[in-house]
Formats: C-alpha cells, sequence, structure tokens
C-alpha cells in the first residue's frame, strides 16, 4: 500500500522502533530549547510606567484567514493614528506589538497569554471575531490588562451575565466598537414605529447572525411587529439562490438580513438575478450588510437597501471629513468602519493618558480616565457608558444610493445616543 | 412547498451540481489516473479565479479568463508533477500528503500577490440577464452553467471512449505498470494527466466565480471540500462517478439546506459517511483490481 | 542506568518553570505546556498513523468531544474535582471513538483518511450549531481549573504541572504498549494484515482497539487544553486541528515514540516563532510550513527522528 505500509528504515536496518533513552532526551530537551527559542528568552522589560517611557500596546488582529482584510485595515488605522500625533500617545512614545491570530481562537489565546507574560504590554487592543474576544475575557481580566475591544460585537462582553457566559463585562475591558444590540434592536424599533411591521429574517447562522436577528426582533416587538419567517444559511455558504428563492416563494416583503464581507456579496448577487427588487422585495439589515467591502463589489445591485450603523464614510462631519482625507492621503484608500473603530480606540486611549499626563502606573485610575473620555469621533459623539465600558452613540439609518457614479450609505435618519441596556 | 418552489430549487440545485462536477471533474480525473486525491486541487481552483480577476481587470474580457485560467493551472500542473510527484511514484500515500505542502504554498501566495480582500466576479455582458420560466424569473448564467456542465461531461466522455489519448488513459487506469512495459511514455501521460486536472481546477474558477465568489478560505471552502464530497459519493476515479456525484450531492445539498437549516453542516458529511460505509468506492467507483 | 536518565528527564520536564524561571519568562512556560498537550494529541495519533498503519484526518473530533466533556461535566455536576472531569473526559473520546471507529476500521487508506475527515466534521458541525451544549460558534466559556482533592491546579505553574505529568505518563503507557505484544500485533496488522488474519489475530478489533485507545488519549489531551485555556472552541474539533496533529506526526516521525514529541516541538516552534521574525508584510508562515512539509516528505519520510537515527547510525559505523 506504500507509506505507511513499509516501515523501510526498521526493514533494512532489521530494528524496531522503541524509545531509547537517546531519543527520549532528545526529545525532551529540544522541546525544552523550542519553548525557550529566542522568543522567550529575554524576559519582557517591566512596564515602563512613567511618562516619557515607552507605551507598550499589544495588537491582536487576523493578517491571514477570511478577517485578513480587516485586520489590514485596522493596523493602517492604527498607524495613521500615530503618524498624525507623532508617534505618540500623551506623552508617551508607542511601541506596537502585533499579533496575528490567523482566525483562529487557541491560537489568539496563546497570543494574548505572550502578551501578558512575555512582552508586558501596558494595553491590549484588536480582536475581530466575537469567540476569540469571549475566549480571552477571562485572562485579560484576572491579569488587570486593560484591554480596548476594536471589533468583536457580541453583546455578553460588555453585559452583566448569568455565570459569565459565555461572557461578561470586566473593569479592564473598553469597547470602542459596537454591541450587536446596537446595530439590530433600533432599526428593528425604527421601522416599526414608522409603519413597517412584518419581517422576513435571512441570516448567517451563527452566534452574530442570530444575536441580530434576535434583537431586531426584540425591537419589532416593542411596537407591535412580528417575525413571519427566516432562512439561515450557513456561515461562508457558497449559493444563496436556494435561500433567496425560499425569499421568492413567501408573502412577506420586507427582509431583515445579517451578512458579512463574501456572505453579503453572494447574497446581494442572488438576490437580485433572482428578480427580488421587481418583485417587490425590499431589503434590510444590519450595516455590515453593505459596508464598503461588499459595496465595491456589488456595486448599484444592493439599491435601495436600508441599514443601521454607526458611521457611513459619506457621514457629514468635520472629524470624518479629516479622517477620510487623511486616510485617502496615506492610503488611497476610503477606511471602512473597522478602520474607524480602530482610529477611536487609538483616540480614547490618547484622551485617557493625556488626562494622567501619560502615567499608566495606576491600572484603576486608567479605567477611570478612560470611563471618562469624551470626543468628537468620524462617527460622532464617543463617550464609553461608564457601567458596561461600551460606546454611548448615534445609530444612523442609511440607505443605499448610486450617486456620481459611486455607490454609498446615504444617511437618512438618526437615532441618538444608543446605549446598550446592559443585561 | 409548492410545485413552482420545488422547481425553482430542482432549477438552483442542478446548477449547482454542474458547478459541483466543473470542479470535481479535475480531482476524479487525477485520481483515476494515478491514484492521487490531490489535495492542493482547491489551492488551483482559487488561483484559476484570481487568475481570471486578473484578466477581466485587465482586458474586461470573461471569456478571455475562461481560456488564461485553465492554461496558466495547466503549466502549472505541468511542471509539478515532475517536479515533485514523479519522485513518489508509488508511495500514493505520500504524495497525497505532498499535495497537502503545496496547497499551503500556493494560498499564501496569492495572498501575498492579490491581497486578501474579498473579491467577486460578474457574469459575462449577455449572460448576466434573466429569463422568465415556470415560477418566474432565473438568471442566465445559472442556465449556462448546466449547458456548460453537460457540455464538458460529453467533451470528457468523448475524448475519454473515443480518442487515443483517452484509450490511454484508461488502460492508465486499469494498469499503468504494464502500460509503461508496453512502451508508452507514462511520465508524459501522467504530467498531462496532472496538468488537466489542475486546468479544469482552474477553469472551475473562473466559472464559479460569479456565484462562489473569489476570497480567502475558498481553496477549502467550497473547493477542496466539495470536490471531495462528490467524487467519494459518485466513486472515485470515473468520469461517470463525478457526474453522479454531482447530480446527487447538487440537488441533495440545496434541499438539505433549505429544509434542515440548523442541522446543514452535518447533512452533507453525513451524506458522504453513509455513502462510503456502504458502498466504500462511491457510488458509480469500481473495486480495483490491483491496488 | 538507562532508566534513572529516563528519570532524570522526565523531572526535568514535569519541574520546568521553577529551574527555568530565573532566565525565561512564564510565557516560556505556556509554550512549552501548549507544546506538551500537542504531544499528547500526536503521540494519540501516531499509535494510529505511525504503529498501526491507519492514516486518520479525523483525529480533532477526539480531542473537541474531551476538551467539552471536561468544560461540561464540570458546570452540569458544579464539579472541578479532576477525577470527575478527567474521566468524563477520557470516556466521552473512548466511547466516541468507538462509535466513529466500528464504523471505519474495515476501510484502509484513502477511503480511512476520507471516512475519518468526513465523520470528523460531522462532529465539528454539531460542536458549532449545538449552541445549547457547546456553546455554538461562540465557544464554551468558563471551563474550571481542575482541583484534586484540595489542590487547586489554577496556578500557571501547577497547570503546566499537570499537564507535564500526563505528557510524561502517557509516554510511559504508549512505550509500554508499543512493546507489549499488543503493540507488536498492531505493527503486524500494518505490515501484512493477510498474514495476521491468517495467523488467527482478529485484525479488525486491534484496529478497534488501537482507535478506542488512541481516541481516549485525544480525550485527556483536550481536556489539558481546555483546563489551559478555560475555553473550548469549535475549532479544537475542526479539520485545521486534526491536519496540525497529522502533520506533527509525521515531520517528527511516525510510528517512533520520540517523533511526535519532537514533532510537536518543531511545529509549535515554527508557529510561534517563524511569524515574529517576518515583516510584517510578509504572511508566509503557512508557505513555509508547506515547503517544510514538502521537503520531509520528499527527503526525510521518517521525519527528524528517523533522520537522526539514520544519522546516529551512520556516524557510528564509521
Amino acid at each position: 500500500m506504500g507509506g505507511f505500509g513499509k516501515n523501510e528504515l526498521a526493514a533494512k536496518r532489521g530494528y524496531t522502533y522503541r524509545l531509547t533513552r537517546r531519543q527520549f532526551l532528545v526529545a525532551t530537551s529540544a522541546a525544552a530549547l523550542a519553548a525557550c527559542g529566542p522568543a522567550a528568552v529575554t524576559p519582557g522589560a517591566s512596564p515602563s510606567a512613567s511618562p516619557g517611557k515607552e507605551l507598550k500596546i499589544g495588537q491582536l488582529l487576523p493578517f491571514t484567514g477570511v478577517y485578513a482584510e480587516l485586520g489590514n485595515s485596522m493596523r493602517r488605522a492604527t498607524e495613521l493614528y500615530l503618524k498624525l500625533n507623532d508617534q505618540k500617545l500623551a506623552n508617551r512614545p508607542v511601541k506596537l506589538v502585533y499579533g496575528d491570530d490567523e482566525n483562529k481562537t487557541p491560537t489568539g489565546i496563546q497570543i494574548t497569554q505572550k502578551f501578558i507574560d512575555q512582552d508586558q504590554v501596558d494595553v491590549m487592543m484588536g480582536v475581530v471575531p466575537t469567540p476569540l474576544a469571549y475566549g480571552i475575557r477571562n485572562a485579560v481580566h484576572a491579569a488587570k490588562l486593560i484591554f480596548i475591544d476594536t471589533n468583536a460585537g457580541g453583546n455578553a462582553l460588555t453585559r452583566d451575565t448569568t455565570d459569565c457566559k459565555p461572557a461578561c463585562k470586566s473593569p479592564y475591558i473598553f469597547r470602542a466598537s459596537f454591541s450587536s444590540y446596537q446595530i439590530s434592536y433600533p432599526i428593528g424599533d425604527y421601522v416599526s414605529a414608522k409603519g413597517t411591521k412584518e419581517f422576513y429574517l435571512a441570516y448567517a447562522n451563527y452566534g452574530f447572525g442570530t444575536e441580530s436577528a434576535a434583537d431586531f426582533t426584540t425591537g419589532l416587538k416593542k411596537n407591535g411587529g412580528n417575525v413571519t419567517g427566516n432562512v439561515a444559511p450557513p456561515l461562508a455558504n457558497p449559493d444563496f439562490a436556494p435561500f433567496v428563492t425560499q425569499i421568492k416563494n413567501q408573502p412577506t416583503k420586507n427582509v431583515y438580513s445579517f451578512f458579512s464581507g463574501a456572505d453579503a456579496i453572494g447574497f446581494i448577487k442572488s438576490w437580485n438575478s433572482l428578480g427580488l427588487p421587481a418583485a417587490g422585495y425590499r431589503m434590510y439589515g444590519a450595516g455590515f450588510l453593505t459596508e464598503q467591502d461588499v459595496l465595491k463589489e456589488v456595486k448599484d445591485l444592493a439599491n435601495g437597501a436600508i441599514t443601521s450603523l454607526f458611521w457611513a464614510v459619506e457621514l457629514d462631519n468635520a472629524e470624518n471629513k479629516k479622517f477620510v482625507a487623511d486616510f485617502q492621503k496615506a492610503y488611497l484608500l476610503l477606511p471602512d468602519v473597522f478602520a474607524v473603530q480602530q482610529y477611536d480606540g487609538m483616540r480614547a486611549l490618547d484622551e485617557a493618558l493625556k488626562k494622567l499626563g501619560g502615567d499608566t502606573s495606576d491600572k484603576d485610575k486608567l479605567v477611570k480616565a478612560l470611563e471618562d473620555v469624551s470626543f468628537k469621533s468620524p462617527r460622532g459623539d464617543f463617550t464609553f457608558d461608564k457601567s458596561t465600558h461600551n460606546p454611548i452613540q448615534d445609530i444612523y439609518i442609511r440607505e443605499v444610493k448610486t450617486q456620481n457614479g459611486q455607490t454609498v450609505n446615504t444617511i437618512t435618519d438618526k437615532i441618538a445616543k444608543v446605549t446598550d441596556p446592559g443585561k | 412547498m409548492t410545485a413552482e418552489l420545488v422547481f425553482q430549487q430542482a432549477l438552483n440545485g442542478l446548477s449547482f451540481g454542474a458547478l459541483l462536477f466543473i470542479l470535481a471533474s479535475g480531482l476524479s480525473l487525477v485520481f483515476g489516473m494515478m491514484d492521487v486525491v490531490n489535495l492542493a486541487h482547491g489551492a488551483f481552483y482559487m488561483l484559476g479565479a484570481y487568475v481570471a480577476l486578473s484578466v477581466v481587470q485587465s482586458t474586461g474580457s470573461f471569456w478571455l479568463a475562461m481560456l488564461v485560467a485553465p492554461l496558466a493551472l495547466g503549466v502549472l500542473g505541468f511542471v509539478l508533477e515532475p517536479l515533485l510527484l514523479r519522485r513518489l511514484r508509488a508511495r500514493h500515500l505520500d504524495q497525497v500528503l505532498l499535495t497537502i505542502g503545496v496547497s499551503l504554498v500556493i494560498v499564501d501566495v496569492i495572498g501575498q500577490v492579490w491581497g486578501r480582500e474579498v473579491r467577486s466576479l460578474s457574469a459575462p455582458a449577455g449572460l448576466d440577464g434573466s429569463v422568465t420560466l415556470i415560477g418566474g424569473v432565473y438568471p442566465v448564467y445559472r442556465l449556462f452553467v448546466i449547458a456548460f456542465g453537460v457540455a464538458l461531461a460529453a467533451a470528457m466522455a468523448v475524448v475519454y471512449r473515443r480518442t487515443r489519448i483517452g484509450m490511454l488513459i484508461r488502460a492508465g487506469v486499469q494498469d499503468a505498470e504494464m502500460l509503461g512495459a508496453l512502451g508508452v511514455d507514462t511520465n508524459r501521460l501522467f504530467a498531462s494527466t496532472f496538468a488537466t486536472g489542475a486546468a479544469l481546477a482552474g477553469l472551475a474558477g473562473v466559472i464559479a466565480a460569479p456565484v462562489f465568489g473569489v476570497q480567502p478560505g475558498m481553496d477549502t471552502d467550497p473547493g477542496l471540500l466539495y470536490s471531495l464530497v462528490v467524487v467519494v459519493v459518485g466513486g472515485l476515479g470515473t468520469l461517470s462517478g463525478a457526474v453522479a456525484g454531482s447530480l446527487l450531492v447538487g440537488p441533495a445539498d440545496t434541499f438539505g439546506k433549505v429544509l434542515f437549516q440548523d442541522v446543514a453542516l452535518a447533512v452533507i458529511f453525513a451524506i458522504v459517511a453513509l455513502v462510503l460505509l456502504l458502498k466504500p468506492t462511491g457510488l458509480l467507483g469500481r473495486i480495483r483490481i490491483a491496488r | 542506568m538507562r532508566a534513572a536518565l529516563v528519570a532524570a528527564a522526565a523531572a526535568a520536564v514535569v519541574t520546568f518553570p521553577y529551574w527555568s524561571r530565573p532566565w525565561a519568562s512564564p510565557f516560556a512556560t505556556t509554550l512549552l505546556r501548549d507544546a506538551l498537550i500537542l504531544a499528547i494529541f500526536a503521540l494519540s495519533l501516531d499509535l494510529l498513523v505511525g504503529r498501526a498503519g491507519m492514516p486518520s484526518l479525523g483525529h480533532a473530533a477526539f480531542f473537541g468531544a474531551g476538551a467539552y466533556a471536561a468544560g461540561i461535566a464540570g458546570q452540569r455536576f458544579a464539579t472541578d474535582q479532576l477525577p470527575v472531569t478527567l474521566g468524563a473526559a477520557a470516556l466521552v473520546g473512548a466511547a466516541l471513538a468507538l462509535l466513529i471507529g466500528v464504523l471505519v476500521v474495515r476501510s484502509e487508506g484513502i477511503f480511512f483518511l476520507m471516512l475519518t475527515l468526513a465523520l470528523a466534521q460531522i462532529v465539528f458541525a454539531i460542536a458549532f450549531q449545538w449552541t445549547a451544549v457547546t456553546g455554538g460558534s461562540n465557544g464554551l466559556s468558563g471551563v474550571g481549573r481542575p482541583m484534586l482533592a484540595a489542590v487547586d491546579f489554577s496556578a500557571p505553574d501547577l497547570m503546566y504541572v499537570l499537564v507535564a505529568v500526563t505528557f510524561v505518563l502517557a509516554v510511559l503507557v504508549l512505550w509500554g504498549l508499543a512493546r507489549s505484544p499488543y503493540g507488536r500485533a498492531l505493527t503486524g496488522v500494518r505490515e501484512n494484515e493477510r498474514r495476521m488474519r491468517a495467523l488467527g489475530y482478529d485484525t479488525a478489533r486491534l484496529r478497534l482497539s488501537a482507535f478506542v485507545i488512541a481516541g481516549t488519549i485525544a480525550g485527556i489531551a483536550g481536556a489539558l487544553s481546555a483546563y489551559s485555556t478555560r475555553f473550548v472552541s469549535a475549532q479544537d474539533a475542526g479539520l485545521g486541528n486534526s491536519v496540525r496533529a497529522f502533520v506533527t506526526v509525521l515531520v517528527g516521525g511516525a510510528g517512533t515514540l520520540g517523533g511526535p514529541i519532537v514533532g510537536s516541538a518543531l511545529v509549535s516552534l515554527i508557529e510561534r516563532v517563524v511569524p515574529s521574525l517576518l515583516p510584517t508584510d510578509l504572511r508566509i508562515a503557512d508557505a513555509i510550513l508547506g515547503i517544510v512539509f514538502i521537503g520531509f516528505v520528499l527527503f526525510a519520510r521518517q521525519g527528524v527522528v528517523g533522520l537522526g537515527h539514520a544519522t546516529l547510525l551512520r556516524v557510528s559505523r564509521r
């Protein structure tokens, strides 16, 4: 049978494999040496707390795997912020330590431990997938490491939950992005209050999708609305035609969807090629359904979609205009929402440090300073909810339109100062 | 479920099956001829899609991409076989392991060269519209895909049964050693077969792109996973096996995902396991004489 | 003499955190802990791949099942006691291996490979979707740290000791197995199954028992992983984890006891060190792993340990 069938070496040497003393010693010392590889031998310098000393920030981002482009975008935002601030936050020069979680939870957990034990970072930022955020929550809390989540939107990360499952808030964990509640409940409330009460749901069948669909439904029900059915394709689904065909063969014309990235592109393309717009079906969704990465591929196929998010590249305020211009100048690309989240995370840390004169020696003081930050971000006014550490932010209702040859999310309305309920 | 709905989903299942056939045909060919499960098949498929992206971006022609991508992959396959696989002739399991390594390299290179964003390809002009059928509007491109799949299967059948190269392949599948002893240049035959398998994967990359998209991770899902499922269910190594597999898996996956939403992920692998247990060589697979 | 040296090496591994602390950071202990868990997992896979000639690409199903079992048992029975949670992990690993084993044991070679892959994917799918039990795609959090009577293994160094001791025990068990008539019968099945059957061995039962033993040990490795990170993700049962173990066994040297151990050290090294050595724009760690793997398959099929043997023998012949 080849390969495993023949133990060639044994056959040739007349030799059976047994654990020899040599093998065991070589193996275990190799293992020990590997662990003490170059990365591990030098114990990190003790955290430099005083002004003027280097501030170490650990950034846990995906640079390979399906979310790689998000990681790249967030890195650009980080480096842009530092570039515009003389490579400093307050009066502390910044040293970034990147770790690639490769969208693998065990890898991300190990890198977090490295940040804590070896690099001894002062602050940790990043984390794209919610399972990873949940996975590191306890380690970060136990180490009293201040962690600013700049994407993962799972509700539980900033809430009081029973038995802390799947996660729960921590005084050391702040979120500069959103909770999935914030991009799902308000639009449910909004549309049903305006009279559109009956919806069909289409969402990716995983944590984020089911959470968004559930929160939207709660918002609908608040004003007497209801959900008539759903389709839930698996994550990374190749063919959306079967699901869109189901949608087309049921009477409810308003469809709330949660998809992002490749799934959103596949869904929107199928939606069009199967003739749903002409048949009167209307697409609603959480903002990621029509973010930059999707619109640049589907273009006007997404026209008419109504989504909610705390930002849009079109947002007309001074901070955003400047941010978009700076980003474009540095990278020849439009920023996306992930860049905004990371940028705001850096800004929040900067503002907190400025209040403390750059002194990070007292963790609790830093926590308090972060809780007190308030600034104008590209998304509008930014503050943290003091009890949950989730942002209090305006949620925009957006509609996709093609203007001047560009397909963009135009802002049609605003729901001010949305707070996550925290429970 | 109304009759109209069933009809529409059947069309969806058939067009999905056609894409699966185009995708799996190369894997089946290589296994049938060389007894190697090319685990880099998904990576070849992915590379074909990205090459198509570049061609369309620079020339605007989808049809040109349909020529260039398979050609490029064919050349790659023709180079890789003698370079790597030939050294392990007769060590079939080791060749399989080698292809795992190849796949890792190709996927990373794609990421470095083309970037890691999510991309897509539109159906070519002329095929991007919809046509009115029973039950409503249906995309022309998916009908084209069905037609193309049928045509490809027919062409492969003709080549297989009525040409000299087909006869050589059939002989090689039966007994490659004997074929060599009879004076046929088996090295060239194997290299060409592997190249054809790669080219077919590249072709699938182009044709499936308007439906499946072009993004990181596509080498495994749908690429390799679905190819393996089709080929194992239908019967490893035979053309009729690839056809049977895609005709079964396409509609089964389509209907399964819609009817059993929560267990959709498990359904397809349950089918694979079931077939392997009942008939290890696949539905239309043949029991091999020499192993 | 040999026994004394082996005992000394074992003691060194088990007490690593204590003698390394002056010059290595606590992260070194974490790295070694994770490498040892991978080693236990790889050793169990090697029982199948190397010794019994059963190339399984679905071994992570048992690792994941053990991890979930340890976490869930702790939560459902409201206890952190090791006998309960580790016992649950071993039991679930064994039971799942029996269930799957019965189905796969009559296949060979490529069919065995694909059948194990398919069945493991089903396990992964269940873990990913069954939110009520496994936490679904969000994972199972709040896995308790193990206790043995009054001893709390929460402290990172003690956790390491638990893993290291389990590692040493696993090596001893597998070593004993390899030298026993049972182990030799397995090797016989790998080499020439027909002859073994002619000699009167029930080869199917031999294979099944090997599968169950391997599944049990993999389940234990999974439990250790759950204790260490206090979290179980669906990926623990996924294809990526199966492939990782497979690569580890192969690169280290299949069919040897030292092989999977050396393989874990190497794979851990490559995974952790290589990305940090590359410039941030060059993300080709996987490609490097792929090239290394190709190199091994082409030129060093017996893995590092096999290479080591060949070199030692060549040297000793001079």
